[in-house]
């Protein structure tokens, strides 16, 4: 079970990815319900740590159930309203002004007709 | 009375006509008469880049300073964690107001490609 073949890899390569992008969204999570920076620095120490104590499960079964928990534990936890940045998709400055077609031009004759 | 009259006619300062024939032979440069309506149109030059991802970098506490360089990987030569990965992309987001998806996020990996991707996304501020 724990010889290194290239699916032993390839599944170990894939739940870090998980493991990643979790820390990547609880991070985030963490920094909305955080506004405030002192608080943000405890509460991602805490977040750190935690994922920290599991660092060294071997087990490939144990680690799929603890990113499933972790991940159960993140989707119980996800703000409402989260901070994306203005021009993301969910932001409030997203399609605000698109671009305009091209081949629209504005002339300006101020009021001059053309046949003068 | 007169006699002012006639110093200050027989008085000729030279003019400086250097400055103004040398600015008229200027090509304009229309970026700095124009104001850019738009936030899509200024970017970043390539060393302000590199600077700004460089400061991020040494300021993290993990990693020592004398040892970051433009070509520098993570996890191989800074001797860092795969979430310590985590946490430096996400202050190089901080640092240039820009949403990395997750899946982009996770493959970068050295200060090469951090650099490459700021500096080619268009709202890197």
């Amino acid at each position: 079970m724990s010889v290194s073949t290239a699916a032993y890899l390839a599944r170990r390569a894939a739940q870090k990815e998980r493991v990643q992008i979790l820390y990547r969204r609880a991070l985030r999570d963490t920094l909305t319900w955080a506004v405030h920076r002192h608080l943000f620095y405890q509460d991602a120490s805490n977040l750190r740590e935690k994922f920290d104590a599991n660092k060294h499960v071997e087990d490939l079964d144990a680690i799929d159930r603890m990113i499933a928990e972790g991940e159960a534990q993140y989707n119980k936890w996800r703000h409402p309203d989260p901070y994306i940045v203005p021009w993301a998709p969910g932001g409030s400055k997203f399609t605000r002004n698109p671009t305009p077609p091209s081949g629209i031009e504005i002339v300006y004759n101020y009021g001059r007709e053309d046949n003068d | 009375m007169a006699l002012r009259a006639v110093l200050l006619r027989q008085l000729r300062v030279p003019v400086q006509t250097l400055a103004l024939a040398s600015r008229k032979s200027q090509p304009w440069s229309f970026s700095s008469c124009i104001r850019l309506m738009s936030s899509h149109d200024d970017h970043l030059s390539k060393e302000q880049v590199i600077g700004r991802v460089l400061d991020v970098v040494k300021s993290f506490p993990k990693v020592d300073p004398s040892r970051v360089t433009p070509d520098v990987h993570f996890q191989k030569d800074l001797g860092l964690d795969s979430l310590d990965n985590v946490e430096i992309i996400m202050a190089i987001e901080e640092e240039f107001k820009l949403e990395i998806p997750d899946k982009e996020a996770v493959k970068i990996d050295s200060c090469n490609l951090a650099i490459e991707y700021v500096y080619n996304h268009p709202m890197a501020a």
